[in-house]
């Protein structure tokens, strides 16, 4: 029944893990052929891989795994998903209905564990809830502000067979996704905006999951108003147009932070201005005398920041309901964009080229010269995620992926694989530390068994590279537990998994290494060997406010 | 003690096993300051009532409210701290021994030693002290619950 609720859904791939509790299902899987199963090689993975699916095709993914271990693998995979809004399927098998609170073997309470990671969960024990919950699941997943919901189905009612009937969901009594913002709100936004003398948008995810990229480019036009994005936004505006103010936040651009802490009126659309956004929250857009915070989920109004004006909906209908009300920029607003061009001047993003050795942002410019707007870059977490952030021109949103909210190491591998699967189409590359590459690292197998084309961009540095520059930089330059010198040989590891790489020490090898990785039909991977001191400018010390921003020191 | 600053939410859910470990899950995890919670059946089968006080200013309460409503089997929430509400409590006492006077304050006598009494929570609190002479061997009390005045 549930393998076939899924075809119902238009489900074609399930990443899963077999064990005791979802035998039943995976007893069946071979008679429904239209199902591609991939076996990943640790539970982590296969809520990676949905999730990469999902953010890739913008169709909820699907994962599966057994009770007990199987389902406690995943939880970090389901975070991960939870955090950054992402519409999943999880089934996980779980002890006869019967056993259930005995602590039978590998019982566990995943009901109780996943409360707080999941949009919401069910456990079901009798055969006869599965069509309807299953129809519930998805409605809940993919309306709204997404997310991951997790089944945990009793091994007896896995068992059944029988007649039945599935008739998918559109309305629950308590879920109301509000979807069409008040349109007295929408219009008095755009007056606000329109009465700025320096106005700044700020985009987050939500424009991205709600496609409201077009929508949300006709009113920054049209209006005369910069825009930047958090980092899950990357992409939602063009990062290169001359209205966009880049990534926002404590690693944000100079020019982002300054003209967002010079701004009269903010306008934060689908985000929900975490401390990574705002780092030290008294001492963000302090001249700011009107928030106007979009977003489709309420309690995201004041959570963090309490909006002088709210409207609550979806971000393509919200800017859609904007649009009839926007008016030509004032005569003045040539000041604002000027200022925010001189500070575009004076805090440009750079990095260093003295000092001989390999530097991320060759990789990364090198990459993008190669791939525009055709490819997905998939981060991990720490330096690679924000040079992979920052060192790129996305053009289009939904070609950078990473884990924003949850921060997940090990993320960038399973993820990829998910995305191109997803998107066959394109051209998917994993940009990772060697930290958390390792940590995943056994889905190799699964990019191999399936011939997966991730190409796979490891930026070696030997050390956790993030924590190391916390330590260097904010924490009395004290090293500790931060060295990774002690790490396989890559090159041999590939070849152990069965797939081709390479390695780069210097900037002549960037391009023939990459030639090699585009030219390969599979998996590729380059073991970039890149300045074991190289950091991520701008930051913001720890506990400081934005305006404290640290740059690249100079000469350096 | 009564406090100025209590609100008080009134929650309709669905009465699915899990649903009060659900809310009970969302209040901790987010930190939120809930004196009581009261649950019982609603006049519509399989859904429950729940009414909830808290002790905060009306920012967090409008978070708790928020949050609460984003559980998909909280069907709503309705804020009904301003406006006249109806809030009653039941409290039942086992005492040493019972003093003659309980009825002053609206109580009965219910089986050995026991009085009862069903009022505004300040009342209770204020019966409570009384009765504190005479010996309280065991007490319960249901927590408050509450409903506008007017429809
Ligand atoms: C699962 C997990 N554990 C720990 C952390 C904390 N953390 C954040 S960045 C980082 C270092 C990452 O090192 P590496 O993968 O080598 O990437 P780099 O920063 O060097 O690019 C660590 C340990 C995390 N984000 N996730």
């Amino acid at each position: 029944m549930i393998l076939e609720a899924l075809e119902r859904e238009g489900v074609e791939i399930i990443f899963g893990y077999p064990g005791g509790a979802n035998l039943p299902i995976y007893q069946r899987l071979p008679a429904h052929p239209k199902l591609k199963h991939v076996l990943v090689r640790h539970e982590q993975g296969a809520a990676h891989m949905a999730d990469g699916y999902a953010r890739a095709t913008g169709r909820p993914g699907v994962a599966m795994a057994t009770s007990g271990p199987g389902a406690l693998n995943m939880v970090t995979g389901l975070a991960t998903a939870f955090m950054d809004s992402v519409p999943m399927i999880a089934i996980t098998g779980q002890v006869a209905s019967r056993t259930v609170g005995t602590d039978a073997f590998q019982e566990s309470d995943v009901i109780g564990c996943t409360q707080s990671v999941t949009k919401h969960n069910y456990l079901v024990t009798k055969a006869d809830d599965i069509p309807r919950i299953m129809a519930e699941a998805f409605h809940i997943a993919t309306t709204g502000r997404p997310g991951p919901v997790l089944i945990d189905v009793c091994k007896d009612a896995q068992q059944a067979e029988g007649e039945w009937e599935y008739t998918s969901c559109s309305a629950l009594p308590g879920y109301r996704p509000a979807f069409e913002p008040d349109a007295e709100s929408a219009k008095k936004a755009i007056e606000l905006l329109a009465q700025a003398k320096r106005p700044v948008i700020l985009a987050g995810h939500g424009v991205i999951l709600s496609h409201a990229e077009e929508e949300l480019l006709e009113v920054a036009e049209r209006s005369g108003t910069p825009v930047g994005t958090t980092l899950l936004g990357v992409g939602a505006f063009p990062t290169r147009h001359p209205l966009a103010l880049h990534m926002t936040g404590f690693m944000g651009t100079g020019w982002n932070i300054k003209a967002v802490q010079n701004a009269d009126v903010l306008m934060m659309v689908g985000m929900r201005v975490d401390d990574r956004v705002t780092a030290k929250l008294s001492e963000w857009a302090p001249k700011a005398e009107h928030f106007i915070h979009v977003d489709i989920d309420a309690s995201e109004m004041g959570k963090n920041v309490r909006p002088h004006l709210e409207v609550v909906g979806d971000a393509k209908r919200s800017l859609t309901a904007m649009l009839p009300h926007v008016q030509p920029p004032p005569a003045d607003r040539g000041n604002w964009l000027n200022q925010i061009d001189l500070w575009r001047e004076e805090h440009p993003l750079k990095y260093s080229k003295s000092n001989g050795h390999l530097q991320p942002q060759d990789v990364l410019i090198d990459m993008y010269r190669r791939c525009r707007d055709e490819a997905i870059v998939v981060a991990d977490v720490g330096q690679n995620q924000i040079w992979a952030a920052l060192w790129w021109n996305y053009t289009k949103p939904g070609l950078f992926i990473n884990s924003g909210g949850s921060g997940t190491m090990g993320f960038a591998l399973p993820a990829a694989i998910g995305a191109k699967m997803g998107r066959p189409d394109k051209d998917v590359w994993c940009v990772a530390g060697e930290g958390g590459f390792v940590m995943t690292a056994q889905e190799l197998s699964v990019a191999v068994e399936h011939q997966v084309g991730v190409k796979i961009v490891l930026l070696n540095n030997f050390s956790l590279g993030m924590v190391r520059q916390f330590q260097d930089d904010f924490y009395g330059g004290v090293r500790s537990q931060v060295d990774l010198t002690q790490m396989p040989d890559f090159l041999k590891l590939a070849e152990a998994y069965g797939l081709p790489a390479r390695r780069v020490h210097r900037v002549e090898e960037i391009g023939p290494a990459f030639d090699e990785a585009q030219k390969a039909p599979g998996p590729f991977l380059i073991d970039f060997r890149i300045d074991p001191e190289a950091n991520v400018y701008p930051i913001v010390p720890l506990g400081k406010g934005l305006n404290d921003f640290w740059e690249l020191p100079n000469g350096a | 003690m009564v406090h100025d600053r209590l609100r008080v939410l009134a929650v309709t859910v669905e009465n699915h096993p899990g649903v009060m470990s659900r809310v009970s899950g969302l209040i901790r995890r987010r930190g939120f300051n809930i004196q009581t919670i009261t649950v019982g059946p609603s006049t519509v089968e399989g859904r429950s009532r729940m009414t909830l006080t808290v002790d905060a200013g009306y920012a967090e309460v409008d978070q708790v409210a928020k949050q609460l409503d984003r559980l998909i089997e909280v069907i709503s929430v309705e804020d009904i701290t301003e406006g006249p509400t109806v809030k009653r409590e039941l409290v039942i006492v086992r005492l040493e021994t019972v003093p003659p006077v309980v009825e002053q304050f609206g109580a009965r006598k219910v089986g050995d030693r026991i009085v009862e009494l069903t009022a505004d929570t300040e009342v209770i609190e204020d019966f409570i002290e009384f009765l504190k002479p005479y010996g309280i061997q065991e007490l319960a009390r249901t927590g408050p619950v509450a409903m506008r005045r007017s429809a």
